[in-house]
């Protein structure tokens, strides 16, 4: 980048030239510079308005409309749904239904020894007991039921996903055609906020169950794919070799080597999958999933703080038990060690399985199948009152530091809304134009078209002004992000101890489902779009550390040690050395950021976010599924830019958000 | 030198059909491949200008070479200069472009799937440089593969494997997994699960670069015993000259893709066919390879009844020694008769490479050669 090379005075045309060759950034700046002096005056002559202008918006209301009102008219008759989608959802409802029952049959007692006892085989007797644990807490929170149909969601929607996921990956793993065609796919879906899924699968299948697993499995389906896929292709090719040297036929190929060579790949597929299906699950309770999802989303309704953590704490300690147990189980795989448990292979199982019906036997027999209620410990008044506490005295006018919502508003004052409002004032086409020149710079001419395509799209739809009102929080919410998160990366990268320290906090941040943490801020800001804006910032922070520190702890030891030998100051070190050679990583930082910050920004919609993530919940509360099926066109295609603006040329492994 | 030396060599007949015989084998990368060989104009350019005027890139040109039963063949040459390539060609793990490859008279490049499936499944095994273990299988298990591959019943093979575990000396390590052993432990891996399948013969591409010098040295021996006790024909890929003369009966040295000369060490050694092989044997202890045999002259009529006995496969090396010791000409004897004598003088023109002995001399084709003190002759 024309920012980072040294700088060389240069006198004359000649030295222009030489210069612009030198720097490719440049010339790409000249080449879009003479574009826009051509286009923009022919474009600003036509249609003269800071906003996109109307002549070029498409209105899709109406036939959105009608092709909603058709479907809602014809989902009891028409063959499609008879015959095909009233099947799938149908098979939907039956099995969720049978998995909660079957979890309520097997008993609270039951289900605590299974979870427990399955984490044991696959991780160990500590994370066993920490199972157990989180579901002795899930139902001394008074939220057993809720968790169960929660956890019958997923487990329907897992199986689902994965079923869905491993054959897709199969066919890109095995055919570089199948691979070419969904690589884009599966790489765009995976940057796209979750309330983008929700308005299509509400549009064919209701407000339900069957919508809000489907919408689950197309969320979730995607990281197993691309996994399956990555891990299929990233056989060790000289073990393959062999194989082949040996005269494997093509089906002992997959199964006796390719297969087990991407266990790796395929267990930490399972393992995003389950996270982003619980992640799912979570924010389809605004399409009626049901379970905590919809007790979080009922309280938040109501500004019920304490209610929606008594239901958010449930979440989190699920997150965090699926996510250690089946990444457990994939570094046990890894470690390519033979089983040597105390009780080896098929023993442990059955002897697991032995106690677990002993177990929910002896809970059926006791009568005590459904959690008692005398057990329960309700935490929302306390909360509440803490809240109340807290509303009283930190929100506002406390002495130096002001309050919370004295930040908030300030924040809203001072940066969000000038933010909105610059944009807004912006003409369109220097929007489109800013868009162009950054995604070159940073990308290729692909990523730069596909970005000004979708930010002309999203003109089109005519949500040009909820969309920039969006993406002012994006980048108030990112510019945050990231001078936080590159500040503690490297603060993690150059000390050990902050790294140790930091690490378990980023681990459980990581994992958590991004609904819960709307919960926190609530409770500390009110609601509003700062508050939107602080989820999205806590979110995306771990990721944004995370990425930075891993990016200056690579950086080649020998250049590190050659600065050092130099005489250079830590601080010329970091300034010369690291962030220079951590450049795709800090690249990535940003990419992720942004593809994070994104997703809570629209999930704030639901806590006074306003802007397209409102229009969603409007258009789901209302049933105008028009408006929410544009504005969730728009993050989609919002979505795409942001993802398109920050891709650094090549794409890294990503973690699942 | 063939002229007045007629030892008796009895290793080969003419009526035993070659092992593996390859005649004018080409493989070319790139687009529209086969139009290289094809193309006399084509076929003559050098790699540079071929690769500038079609894209392509040959890594096999035009190599003609027959294996016979029992020898170890050894392909050297630096690398890229496709000898790994030549090798996957023999079982067609890389499909040649043009040429005849046969397996005891069987044209190979004419098989159907299930024939090639038999000729990798039987016939021909194959030892990688990076071992190519399967990392979630214990070392009894990654032995059997090749067994399992073929469909033999889960007893039997492992039977077969700890048989052959036991052989390559790797006794109580069955259960372990390869990431849990050494390279050269991982490398004895390999070597059983090609021994295991019981192929007609091993094909070995650059087995032991991978190891530290000392281990490698130890594999070389083991190969070394292993071919002593079975005889099994290897075809056996290095870049290294030390390990190709240790190992070889014959030795066909590759360069750009062409076979630079063909012979056994002591020919590529004692006459280098062109600047490049001078060049590349420059620095080997002649001595060590050279046998007696090139360095001798005939007998005067007074020096055939005294002086120390050599055979005429003794090294110059062990030659130096006798005369050293008894201070006259050493004699050569063969079946009890005096072939001829090597004095000091020349001896020492073997050892400063600047005797006429190396021009044009052994051209016995099947004569095993006795590079190394401790390979033998039979």
């Amino acid at each position: 980048m024309a920012t980072a090379s040294a700088p060389v005075p240069h006198t004359g045309i000649a030295g222009l030239i030489r210069g612009l060759q030198r720097r490719p950034a440049v010339g790409k700046l000249l080449l879009l510079a003479v574009v826009a002096a051509v286009l923009v005056p022919i474009v600003h002559a036509r249609w003269a308005s800071g906003a996109w202008p109307d002549a070029l918006t498409v209105d899709l209301s109406g036939p959105l409309g009608s092709a909603s009102e058709w479907i809602i008219d014809n989902r009891d008759s028409h063959p499609l749904f008879l015959y095909f989608f009233g099947h799938i959802s149908n098979a939907v409802t039956l099995s969720v239904r049978a998995v909660y029952l079957a979890l309520l049959a097997v008993g609270w007692a039951g289900v605590t020894a299974a979870a427990g006892l399955i984490a044991w085989r696959v991780a160990g007797v500590r994370l066993a007991l920490t199972t157990a644990v989180a579901f002795l807490v899930c139902g001394l929170l008074g939220m057993w039921v809720p968790t169960m149909q929660t956890l019958a969601l997923m487990v329907v929607a897992v199986v689902a996903s994965v079923v869905l996921g491993a054959l897709l990956g199969l066919a890109a793993g095995l055919s570089d055609r199948m691979y070419r065609a969904l690589r884009p796919v599966l790489d765009t879906m995976q940057v796209l906020p979750a309330f983008a899924y929700l308005l299509p699968v509400v549009l064919v299948f209701g407000i339900g169950v069957p919508a809000a697993v489907l919408a689950t499995v197309v969320y979730a389906a995607p990281p197993m794919a691309r996994l399956t896929a990555l891990g299929l292709r990233g056989a060790d090719e000289g073990v393959m070799e062999a194989v082949d040297s040996l005269g494997a036929t093509a089906r002992q190929r997959l199964l006796t080597a390719r297969l087990p060579l991407a266990r790796k790949e395929l267990l930490l597929g399972l393992n995003q999958t389950i996270m982003m299906a619980l992640s799912m699950a979570v924010i389809a309770s605004v399409i009626g999933a049901g379970g905590l999802g919809d007790r979080v989303y009922q309280a938040l309704a109501s500004v019920d703080v304490g209610a929606a953590l008594a239901a958010g704490i449930p979440i989190v300690l699920l997150a965090v038990v699926l996510d250690r147990t089946t990444g457990a189980a994939g570094e046990r795989i890894g470690a390519s060690e033979p089983d040597q448990g105390a009780l080896p292979g098929g023993r442990g199982w059955t002897a697991a399985a032995a106690v677990t019906v002993v177990v929910a036997l002896a809970g059926r027999f006791a009568d005590r199948l459904e959690w008692p209620d005398a057990w329960t410990v309700a935490i929302a008044e306390p909360v509440n009152n803490a809240v109340g506490w807290m509303t009283d005295h930190l929100y506002t006018g406390v002495p130096l530091v002001g309050g919370t919502a004295d930040w908030a508003g300030h924040f809203t004052t001072w940066v969000l809304d000038p933010v909105r409002d610059g944009l807004q004032w912006l003409p369109w086409w220097s929007v489109l134009l800013i868009v162009a020149a950054l995604a070159w710079l940073i990308g290729t001419w692909r990523t730069a078209l596909t970005a000004v395509l979708a930010m002309a799209a999203i003109g089109v739809l005519g949500v040009w002004k909820p969309s920039l009102d969006t993406l002012s929080q994006v980048l108030a919410a990112v510019a945050v992000t990231l001078v936080l998160g590159v500040a503690t990366g490297i603060a993690a990268a150059r000390s050990a101890r902050v790294d140790r320290m930091l690490r378990p906090v980023l681990d459980v941040f990581q994992t958590m489902p991004q609904f819960v943490y709307l919960i926190p801020v609530v409770a500390l800001f009110g609601v509003g779009r700062a508050p939107a804006v602080a989820a999205a910032v806590v979110y995306a922070l771990p990721a944004v550390v995370r990425i930075t520190a891993q990016g200056l702890r690579q950086v080649d030891p020998g250049a590190l040690e050659s600065a050092r030998s130099l005489g250079a100051t830590s601080g010329q070190q970091l300034r010369q050395v690291q962030l220079p050679l951590a450049r795709s990583a800090l690249l990535l930082a940003v990419n992720q950021g942004v593809v994070l910050v994104l997703a809570v920004v629209i999930i704030g919609g639901l806590v006074g976010g306003g802007a397209l993530g409102y229009d969603v919940v409007f258009g789901l509360a209302q049933g105008d599924l028009a408006t929410g099926l544009v504005a969730g066109a728009a993050i989609v295609c919002l979505g795409l830019m942001l993802d398109r603006v920050t891709q650094p040329t090549e794409r890294h492994a990503k973690k699942g958000a | 030198m063939s002229t007045t030396v007629a030892a008796p060599v009895a290793t080969q007949t003419p009526a035993d059909a070659p092992v593996f015989s390859v005649d004018g084998l080409w493989k070319v990368f790139g687009p529209k491949a086969e139009r290289v060989p094809a193309d006399p104009e084509l076929a003559a350019l050098s790699p540079a200008e071929l690769r500038q005027r079609t894209g392509c890139n040959a890594a096999v040109r035009d190599v003609s070479f027959d294996v016979r039963k029992g020898e170890v063949f050894v392909v050297m040459g630096l690398s890229g200069s496709g000898k790994s390539t030549l090798v996957r060609c023999l079982t067609r793990l890389i499909e040649p472009t043009y040429g005849k490859i046969a397996i005891e008279g069987e044209d190979v490049l004419g098989m159907d799937k299930s024939r090639l499936r038999e000729l990798r499944r039987r016939r021909a095994a194959m030892v990688f440089q990076h071992f190519g273990l399967l990392p979630h299988r214990s070392v009894l298990d990654n032995v059997a593969y090749g067994l399992e591959i073929q469909g033999v019943g889960k007893a039997e093979r492992r039977a077969k494997a700890e048989e052959v575990v036991a052989k390559v000396g790797l006794e109580g390590m069955e259960q372990r997994r390869p990431g849990q052993l050494s390279g050269g432990q991982q490398q004895r891996v390999g070597l059983a699960r090609a021994l295991a399948v019981d192929p007609e013969v091993l094909l070995f591409d650059e087995p032991f670069s991978a190891l530290d010098p000392l281990i490698r040295r130890d594999m070389q021996e083991e190969v070394i015993r292993l071919h002593r006790e079975e005889g099994r024909t290897m075809v056996f890929i290095t870049h290294d000259l030390n390990e190709a003369l240790r190992l070889g009966d014959r030795i066909a040295l590759m360069r750009d893709g062409r076979i630079v000369q063909l012979g056994t060490p002591e020919e590529i050694v004692g006459s280098p066919a062109d600047d490049y092989v001078r060049e590349f044997v420059r620095d080997v202890p002649r001595e060590q390879v050279m046998t007696v045999r090139t360095a001798m002259r005939p007998a005067a009529a007074d020096e055939a009844g005294h002086g120390p006995a050599v055979a005429p496969e003794a090294t110059v090396s062990e030659a130096i020694e006798a005369v050293a010791r008894s201070g006259c000409p050493a004699r050569v004897m063969d079946d009890g008769r005096c072939v001829g004598v090597v004095d000091s003088e020349a001896l020492l023109e073997v050892v400063a490479g600047t005797g006429e002995h190396g021009e044009g001399q052994v051209d016995e084709p099947g004569r095993p050669a006795a590079p190394a003190p401790g390979e033998g002759v039979a």
